[in-house]
């Protein structure tokens, strides 16, 4: 019954605001603080309806780009569109867009009903359309019954959600969040998690820009995302290709976990494989290995293999293309998950060895697999499979980017 | 950030450059030049000199900023002691009693100058104890006076003090006294030197409670200066104003500089 | 050789009376004693205790002359008026250096506090060198446009007092504003921005509500400071500009006519501790004593 009114309400939220949505697009904007530049020549375009997370460790310029949509900073130089419309000359309170903040910050002297209407009056809308569009919005994010009540008598989640309705009431062309979620404990993170992508299909034509550290969010959530670093934009790419196949070291270690292993492509690809072109063959070591290529890497060249923790298996499958030998360091078990780490380094060709003798934690492989009923123990010998469909080549050069 | 445009931004900056050059800067000019003034006719003065500030310093006023200075020290001393006492005593006190008290503190700070003066020459000129005429109604009008403000902001610093460090002193055996020594009055100690500034700033400005009760063998810089001005003598009282406000600047500038051990990391 | 009893009985005893509370009593007597006492013989004086009995034949002598009755009006409009103007300065000044922030803000900040510790009758000396007759105003103006009298005089008039005490009192105001602004979460203003509302708006319906505590808190101390304000108007001399303080001054010192001043003086302590009360009921009800100094 409830969920069927939210349904309602969000149809009809959806159904009057501008049809097609806003894209944004960042063209070549450069941003700096007193001189230190917090964000260079970033060009992005999120395209209409899209949900776009831009992530980084903190400092990578993310939140800068997302307050420079907002108007909040302004570009030294470059421009910013939204939709049609070139907003870079803007005052924030003329962008028509919504925005969400790490700490809600709603406006603690007004009652919940009157922080969603805020952008609503401001806009001086008549009596009835505002009343009509807070019930609307408090509707949808569950929030009808607390109407009334001051933001400090609602816990995180739920002033969250009315920060939502906040920025929804006046019908943004696009939804900023800026780290959303990071102030809520973990079971609510999931749930608002959910509550957001539920809010999204039900208004598939606001574009969001989501700015968060938490890669999890991220997959989640996003169509596309941005990996930022030193304030510059590293990889963009469709959540699922950018997270299968990262083009860079950055870009595979900030999302998600990987085993990267320095290996060397082989002279020759004839290694019988019917897919030349995709796959190409690596020496690890002694160990010959086959993987997805990647462009830019040449016959000969050094470069890194890119292996997620959870495409290694403990079973050896019918055809076996890759495997791998090493001693056990630890085994970890975390209820529905067994953590094993395993040294490479002492089956590696001596060569190769010396090689890696700087580069810490190259010979170390991580692996996650579904609770073992014995699982091995430290010290033992293990040997584990990859699929080559699994494993993807990183160019050197940009490892090093 | 309120005004997102660059003209919006210059505009509030030139309305708060305006507002603070009228209200404060041009008079703190103008009192500048006046003390350096040796002649004024027109728009602004003429032939400058250091000649006020030369008299000022070997003259009757030496002696009143030297009077301005013990009292100001001597009446902020005594009230530092008294309110640190007060504020530490009232500790020990139930709520309601606590809360009357604190009030009866903080009175003497409502009380109208003048009005303080005229009380000490009223009670002060008869029977049992005559005082009017000496050094010491002057220093007690400035101890009344800034009293409250001492007894203030010793129990602010009290208030703001986690009581751990008293607990964690008395478990480790430390007697009362010996806790108040190490452990209370050192993190006090900003709070103290804080009191003991606003105090010496408010006693060397005070003009209302001495100028009813000074002596003529105690005049304090203040009450000197108005009599300056009184007779016309603009200038020199201009100097004088400048040599009163140096000095406290200076005095609450050393206090200033006072290393505390209490260093509070969060800030 | 000890019994039980005696023991029982002492500590019976020793509870009521907790023997550290007695710590508090030299303070107290120090107080009553300079302080209390003094305004006990006030108040007797101006009930005619040094006659024959206690009445109020002094208050109503004092009470219908028109001098008094100027002084207690000047007293009240001045103290209104400079709080009102405190009040509004204090607020646009702390506003821009709050939310229009540019470096060096923290040091007009830090100077306009210093003023607190510099004598009020600085101000009062000053504005004689700006807007007196013979001051940079009229002597300007006067050469301007050859006039042959100072064409403004208002130095004079309780708008001069009432602008030399804005001056003195504005850091009072400014101290509790600038701590209530700070605690103003940045993103708050940059949520209603981007929700819409321009910079009036966001003054209005974010900040001034954000202020209210600070603004209540300071305006009523500046009222309490300003009815006490004796310096200023002493300093600037004008004859027609009389307050309660000056008054008091007036009859104690120049007419030796202490009775009068006595009567006085009561009714500017009333009204101060009044005004005190308001302070102390503002400061209790919104929290926080914000103003840091009473």
């Amino acid at each position: 019954m409830a969920s069927d009114l939210a349904l309602d309400s969000a149809r009809s939220v959806a159904r009057s605001a501008r049809e097609p949505g806003s894209g944004i697009c960042f063209e070549d904007v450069t941003v700096a603080y007193k001189g230190t530049v917090v964000l260079e020549r970033f060009s992005l375009t999120v395209a209409p309806g899209e949900i776009m997370a831009i992530i980084g460790p903190s400092g990578s310029g993310k939140t800068t780009a997302l307050r420079a949509v907002a108007g909040f900073v302004r570009p030294v130089s470059g421009r910013i569109q939204i939709g049609e419309r070139d907003v870079t000359d803007l005052p924030p309170y003329e962008r028509d867009l919504g925005m969400v903040v790490q700490n809600y910050a709603l406006f603690p002297h007004m009652r919940v009903d009157e922080n969603v209407a805020f952008g609503l009056r401001a806009r001086k809308e008549a009596d009835t359309t505002v009343y009509g569009r807070v019930q609307e919005c408090l509707r949808m994010v569950g929030m009808l019954n607390y109407a009334r009540r001051y933001p400090r008598e609602l816990s995180g989640g739920q002033q969250q959600r009315v920060a939502i309705a906040r920025a929804l009431a006046i019908r943004p062309r696009v939804l900023l969040l800026d780290e959303p979620l990071s102030a809520l404990d973990a079971q609510i993170r999931r749930s608002m998690l959910d509550e957001l992508a539920r809010l999204h299909r039900e208004l598939p034509a606001l574009t969001v820009l989501y700015v968060t550290h938490d890669q999890t969010e991220a997959l989640t959530l996003a169509d596309r995302i941005a990996i930022m670093r030193d304030g510059r934009l590293v990889a963009t790419g469709r959540s699922h290709a950018l997270y299968r196949l990262p083009t860079n070291r950055f870009a595979a270690e900030f999302l998600g976990r990987a085993n990267l292993l320095t290996v060397r492509r082989e002279a020759t690809s004839g290694a019988g494989s019917a897919s030349d072109g995709v796959f190409a063959r690596v020496r690890f070591g002694d160990v010959s290995l086959l993987a997805r290529s990647a462009e830019g890497v040449s016959a000969g060249d050094e470069c890194l293999l890119c292996i997620r923790p959870h495409d290694i298996g403990l079973q050896r499958p019918p055809a076996p293309v890759n495997a791998l030998v090493g001693t056990v360091q630890s085994v970890v078990w975390q209820g529905d998950l067994h953590n094993v780490t395993l040294d490479l380094g002492a089956d590696l060709g001596a060569d190769l060895r010396g090689d890696l003798a700087g580069d810490r934690g190259d010979s170390i492989l991580r692996l996650v697999s579904l609770p073992l009923r014995e699982p091995p123990q430290p010290g033992d010998r293990l040997e584990v499979f990859f699929a080559p469909e699994d494993a993807v080549l990183i160019p050197a050069e940009a490892a090093h980017a | 950030m309120l005004v997102w445009s660059r003209t919006g931004r210059a505009g509030a900056w030139g309305v708060l450059a305006l507002l603070f050059g009228v209200v404060y800067g041009v008079p703190l000019v103008m009192i500048a030049l006046a003390s350096i003034a040796g002649q004024w006719n027109g728009a602004l003065p003429s032939h400058l000199s250091l000649g006020h500030y030369a008299e000022a310093l070997d003259g009757d006023s030496a002696a009143q900023l030297r009077v301005s200075i013990v009292t100001g020290a001597v009446a902020s001393a005594v009230a530092m002691f008294l309110g640190s006492w007060a504020a530490l005593a009232l500790r020990n006190l139930r709520p309601a009693p606590r809360r009357l008290f604190d009030m009866v503190f903080f009175l003497p700070s409502a009380v109208p100058s003048v009005s303080v003066g005229l009380g000490l020459l009223v009670a002060f000129s008869r029977q049992p104890l005559l005082l009017n005429g000496t050094t010491l109604i002057v220093i007690i009008a400035h101890f009344v006076l800034i009293s409250a403000f001492t007894y203030g902001n010793v129990s602010a610093g009290l208030s703001r003090l986690p009581p751990e460090f008293e607990l964690v002193a008395a478990s480790l055996g430390a007697r009362p006294g010996y806790r108040l020594r190490r452990v209370t009055l050192p993190l006090l100690t900003p709070y103290l030197i804080a009191a003991f500034s606003l105090s010496f700033a408010m006693s060397m400005g005070e003009v209302g409670a001495t100028i009813m009760v000074y002596p003529p063998g105690w005049v304090t810089l203040p009450v000197g200066i108005f009599a300056l001005t009184d007779r016309g003598e603009v200038f020199a009282g201009a100097a004088l104003t400048m040599l009163l406000a140096i000095t406290t600047l200076i005095v609450l500038l050393g206090l200033s500089r006072i290393p505390t051990k209490a260093v509070t990391r969060q800030g | 050789m000890h019994s039980p009893a005696p023991k029982a009985a002492s500590a019976t005893l020793a509870r009521p009376v907790d023997l550290t509370t007695l710590w508090i009593a030299p303070p107290l007597l120090v107080l009553g004693g300079l302080f209390f006492y003094p305004l006990v013989l006030i108040l007797g004086q101006s009930l005619g205790s040094d006659g024959s009995a206690l009445s109020l034949r002094f208050y109503a002598q004092v009470l219908a002359t028109p001098l008094f009755q100027g002084a207690l009006l000047h007293t009240i409009v001045i103290a209104v008026a400079s709080s009102v103007g405190c009040l509004t300065l204090g607020f646009v000044m702390a506003l821009v250096l709050s939310f229009v922030p540019f470096p060096g803000a923290r040091g007009i900040a830090r100077l306009i506090d210093t003023f607190i510790a510099l004598p009020t009758f600085l101000v009062a000396l000053a504005f004689t060198f700006i807007y007196g007759s013979a001051g940079l105003l009229n002597m300007s103006l006067m050469a301007t446009f050859h006039l042959p009298l100072p064409p403004i005089d208002f130095l004079y008039s309780p708008w001069g007092v009432i602008l030399a005490e804005i001056t003195v009192y504005t850091p009072f105001v400014m101290r509790p504003l600038l701590a209530s602004f700070s605690l103003i979460e940045p993103a708050q203003i940059e949520v209603a921005s981007s929700l819409g509302a321009g910079p009036w708006r966001i003054i209005r319906q974010i900040i001034l509500p954000a202020a209210i505590p600070a603004l209540l808190a300071g305006g009523s101390l500046c009222l309490l400071l300003t009815v006490n304000e004796f310096g200023i108007v002493l300093f600037i001399g004008a004859k027609g500009v009389i307050t309660l303080p000056l008054l008091v001054y007036d009859k104690a010192i120049q007419e030796f006519d202490y009775t009068t001043a006595c009567v006085i003086a009561m009714v500017n302590i009333a009204l101060s501790l009044s005004l005190y009360s308001l302070y102390r009921l503002v400061v209790a009800r919104f929290g926080g004593r914000n103003a840091g100094l009473v």
